[in-house]
């Protein structure tokens, strides 16, 4: 009961936090949504605004080329009052939406998945946080607060991933793969997330029975299943807007053909702002068959902690996804705490610290020198966003070095705490 | 420095060595479970490579060229596939002859007319008109009927004179009955009459469409210097050829008045049954605007005022800044083609009349712009003002004058009389035209294509290719045939379809990409990402081939 204690004080300070920005700083949320950091072409709530607009009307929520999001979420929004002139209904929908992410977030920290599963259990068991305290620093994540009040179309996504792997590892294969599909049919990259996560779910199942199934036939089974979900979003889309084809070229050819370059925290605009139109195609393929790639990799290599999989995907997604924004990054932050006992392992946390919180303090600056000002140009922002990748990457190099490390550790006992050099 | 940097780096490897030859500090073997993780990571990356990356690459990458019939367009470009010719079918009328007669007289007139003529692409073919049968079939083979000449004995003259009629392609030639040759006169001064009387008519047309088939340098060797400059002259002025010409009629007044004008009805009474004769040649469109207070320019040479004439004159040389071009708001173009302009002026009343000094004139062209008209209307008495509003009646000169410079500007020859043979010879010398501008064009598609093998070549510019093709054999065999106007027709097609596939904007795109570009574009992406993996991938095969041996040695 004490613990139940503590997370309702939490998941309430977290919920008076926001409605007390919110009431503080009327103007926080719409400046928040205009902020490029925040709030990018696939996720942006103006955006989703516009769309909701025409589609009240009559209209295709698609024409006029602003609106790239999932077609259900407009009748879902359809429902709240405007935004415009009732904000509080929309804020509170999406600090609920925030609450239900860390209610997940700590079912996944409480199962102790992270430190124990069928192949593997790592030496430091005892370093970890609990589920309060997982969501806590989920809830209490600036980047995560900021995603919130920015109210960007991302957390819907989140939550589709987050309960995808709750799901999965309370043993709920089913609901799992209905989440990914959710997930995946609004953002369309957590469809990689596909092989990792039915690994985990055949863990799961693997372990509680004395006999391991089949794997080919729970893979084929698993992936019926995401493609049944998948397309049977699809179909209630099509219902909606009429034209199949219509929005599935402005949502995932938006998503797969990166038409709009607005400066993000990505690496992709500047990229592809500078890129000969011949090679345009090309590069595209590059780019997302780089992001791809990383799955069959880290898959086979860390077979034996399928949620740690998971989660360097995710920060994998968050540098190196076209539409990147903070609440990308602010998943994998989330996430990145499971891990809590291999944070001693770490070698770099301090330089990652540095590198995330030096980007994110002087990204606003650069880019408000560079639009506003006038006195910079696309190279400051450009700069601070290969910062911001930089100061990611190195904390996932490390967390993955960790893992890797606390694996070779535990085949060879003697060798605990030696310094190691790479080969 | 690289001193500096080998000291620097050998204490290091040899401390390396040292490390591990004397601690023994050797990492323990590894697993062969771990062995096989890693194949299987860098297969993993191997295979998204292979059976991803490469058919992206390739598809991705890939210039897709289509044929082209390179010999057939180069030949086309150096008039190796047709040699147009210009064959005019002249209808002979005679209805006071008899048959046996008219026979002979178009024999020997044929006999002059070849004699005189030198240049061969270019001939006179006569016939008799006189089976009216064959001309209620009028089917497509049939030539066009260049022009008519109608015979008419007439008593009481003593030589032969012709007429031509203005309004239709018919000459009229009048000859005095007693000169009708004799079946056995072999030259007779009526047939020499004739042929000089055609030979005159189409000397213009002769000596311009040689000049467009020599490539506009040198013309027949007979044409004469003032001729051939004056025909220079006329191409110089007319405007390009198009498919559409846009025709802008401007009404410009320094004051108020007149602001208002019949210019619907005067465009519909004085101008539509030009354009309509020119249907067969080139399209129009017709837009209109009325300027009030459109002042000159500031550095424009104001009219004088001339005592002895009572009028403001303007210096011929002062024209050129007539228009205060950027002031008035006339549209170098609207849409696709070329742009027309005819500004009708009305002075103030204060400068009325406004005339050009030299020559009285009140209009002057403007070569490959458009004309000027300088209407003085008449002042109303009372308050010594511009009327406010210009009558259908009141534009009339001024549209004659506008009639006269399009025609000027269109590069209509100014012989012989007749609109309809001028508009024919019109025809004719747009064929050629066109027909050596889409052969030139397919030429340096041609050559460009050659040149450049890395761009590419879509399927629509194959096909575009292929229609202008052969819509310049079409125009060429309609010449060969005498069928001027579908001659025409072809020839606009074929170079509508040989400009298009020659500015096709993906193929442009590459132009200007050369291959040590490509260099710079994989070198980033093939170091940092290639590099790694090539190793891996060598260094795993190293492997198995070593585990190969050591098996082998072992068995």
């Amino acid at each position: 009961m004490s613990v139940d204690r503590r997370k309702i004080a939490v998941f309430s300070a977290a919920f008076v936090l926001r409605l007390v920005l919110i009431c503080l700083f009327p103007s926080l949320p719409d400046l928040l949504t205009g902020r490029v950091e925040v709030s990018t072409p696939v996720n942006s709530f103006k955006r989703l605004q516009e769309g909701l607009f025409l589609y009240t009307r009559n209209v295709s929520p698609y024409d006029g080329g602003v609106f790239h999001q999932a077609p259900l979420l407009l009748p879902l929004f359809a429902l709240l009052p405007e935004a415009q002139f009732h904000p509080l209904p929309t804020a509170i929908f999406y600090i609920f939406v925030d609450l239900v992410n860390a209610q997940a977030l700590a079912t996944i920290s409480e199962s102790g998945q992270s430190v124990k599963s069928r192949l593997h259990s790592a030496i430091r068991k005892h370093i970890r946080w609990d589920g309060v305290s997982v969501a806590a620093w989920f809830l209490f994540n600036p980047f995560t607060i900021a995603t919130c009040l920015a109210r960007s179309t991302s957390v819907f996504t989140a939550s589709g991933i987050l309960f995808a792997v709750s799901n999965a590892v309370s043993g709920n294969t089913v609901n799992s793969m209905l989440a990914l599909g959710f997930a995946s049919y609004l953002s369309l990259y957590p469809a990689l997330l596909f092989v990792p996560l039915v690994l985990l779910c055949f863990d799961q199942r693997a372990q509680g029975q004395s006999q391991v199934p089949n794997v080919a036939l729970f893979v084929i089974q698993h992936g019926a299943m995401l493609v049944g979900s998948v397309s049977a979003l699809l179909g209630l889309s099509y219902l909606i807007t009429g034209n199949f084809w219509e929005f599935m070229s402005a949502t995932y050819g938006f998503h797969l053909l990166v038409p709009d370059l607005t400066p993000n925290s990505g690496l992709w605009w500047y990229f592809f702002i500078e890129m000969f139109d011949s090679f345009r195609e090309f590069f595209l393929g590059v780019f997302w068959l780089h992001l791809a790639s990383y799955v069959g990799g880290l898959t086979t290599r860390l077979r034996r902690q399928p949620l740690f999989v998971i989660t360097s995907l995710l920060g994998v997604f968050a540098i190196f996804k076209p539409y990147p924004s903070i609440s990308d990054a602010s998943l994998f932050l989330a996430l990145l705490p499971l891990y809590r006992h291999l944070f001693p392992l770490m070698r770099y946390t301090f330089f990652a610290i540095s590198a995330i919180l030096y980007s994110s303090l002087l990204g606003p600056a650069f880019y408000h020198l560079w639009i506003y000002a006038g006195s910079g140009n696309a190279n400051f922002f450009y700069a601070i966003t290969l910062v911001w990748s930089l100061g990611l990457s190195i904390l996932l190099a490390d967390a993955v070095f960790a893992a890797i490390r606390d694996e070779w550790e535990q085949e060879h006992p003697e060798s605990q705490g030696q310094e190691v050099k790479q080969v | 420095m690289t001193d500096k940097h080998g000291d620097q780096a050998s204490p290091q490897t040899l401390a390396t060595h040292a490390d591990t030859s004397n601690v023994k500090k050797v990492p323990p073997p590894e697993t062969p479970e771990a062995i096989q993780t890693r194949f299987r990571v860098i297969a993993a990356f191997w295979a998204v490579i292979i059976f991803l990356g490469f058919p992206i690459w390739w598809k991705t990458t890939s210039i897709y060229r289509a044929h082209l019939p390179i010999q057939e367009m180069v030949d086309w470009a150096d008039s190796k596939a047709c040699r147009p010719v210009f064959p005019l079918e002249i209808h002979l009328a005679t209805p006071g002859l008899q048959s046996t007669e008219a026979q002979h007289l178009l024999r020997t007139t044929q006999h002059t007319l070849d004699d005189l003529n030198e240049f061969a692409a270019h001939h006179l073919r006569l016939k008799l008109a006189d089976d009216h049968t064959g001309e209620e079939d009028v089917t497509e083979d049939k030539a066009d009927t260049a022009l008519t000449v109608r015979l008419l004995p007439q008593e009481d003259i003593a030589v032969p004179r012709s007429e031509i009629h203005t309004d239709t392609a018919q000459l009229d030639v009048f000859y005095p009955p007693s000169q009708v040759p004799a079946p056995s006169s072999s030259n007779p001064p009526l047939s020499a009459f004739i042929a000089e009387e055609l030979q005159r008519l189409y000397s213009e047309e002769k000596a311009t469409i040689a000049h467009i088939l020599s490539g506009n340098t040198a013309g027949l060797d007979s044409t004469s210097p003032q001729v051939a400059e004056s025909i220079s002259r006329r191409l110089r002025r007319s405007m390009k050829y198009a498919e559409t010409y846009h025709l802008s009629f401007s009404l410009f007044t320094p004051g108020a008045e007149p602001s208002s004008w019949d210019i619907e009805a005067a465009v519909h009474e004085y101008l539509s049954p030009l354009l309509e004769a020119f249907a067969p040649i080139s399209n129009f469109t017709v837009d209109t605007q009325v300027q009030l207070y459109a002042t000159f320019s500031p550095t424009a040479p104001l009219p004088e005022y001339d005592e002895t004439e009572a009028a403001w004159n303007l210096k011929k040389e002062d024209l050129s800044a007539f228009i205060n071009a950027a002031e008035w708001p006339l549209n170098p173009s609207i849409g696709n083609g070329p742009t027309i302009n005819f500004i009708l002026y009305v002075p103030s009343p204060s400068q009325s009349p406004l005339i050009v000094k030299e020559n009285r004139a009140s209009s002057w062209i403007i070569p490959q712009w458009g004309g000027v008209f300088l209407l003085n209307p008449d002042l109303s008495p009372k308050s010594k003002s511009n009327p406010a509003h210009l009558s259908q009646e009141s534009l009339r000169p001024a549209f004659m004058t506008f009639s006269h410079q399009l025609l000027t500007l269109l590069g209509t020859p100014s012989t012989p009389a007749s609109l309809p043979l001028r508009l024919h010879t019109l025809i004719r010398m747009r064929a050629a035209a066109l027909l050596l501008s889409a052969s030139s064009t397919m030429g340096s598609l041609a050559r460009l294509t050659e040149s450049l093998p890395s761009i590419p070549i879509p399927a629509t510019v194959a096909a575009s290719v292929s229609t202008t093709l052969s819509h310049l054999a079409a125009t060429c065999s309609n010449l060969r045939d005498g069928r001027f106007s579908a001659a025409l027709a072809s020839a606009r097609i074929a170079e509508a379809e040989a400009e298009r596939s020659f500015f096709e904007k993906s193929m442009v795109g590459q132009v200007y990409f050369p291959d040590e570009h490509k260099v710079a574009v994989y070198l980033p992406l093939l170091g940092p990402i290639g590099v790694p993996l090539v190793v891996g991938l060598v260094k795993e095969l190293k492997r198995i081939v070593a585990s190969r041996k050591a098996r082998r040695q072992a068995a």
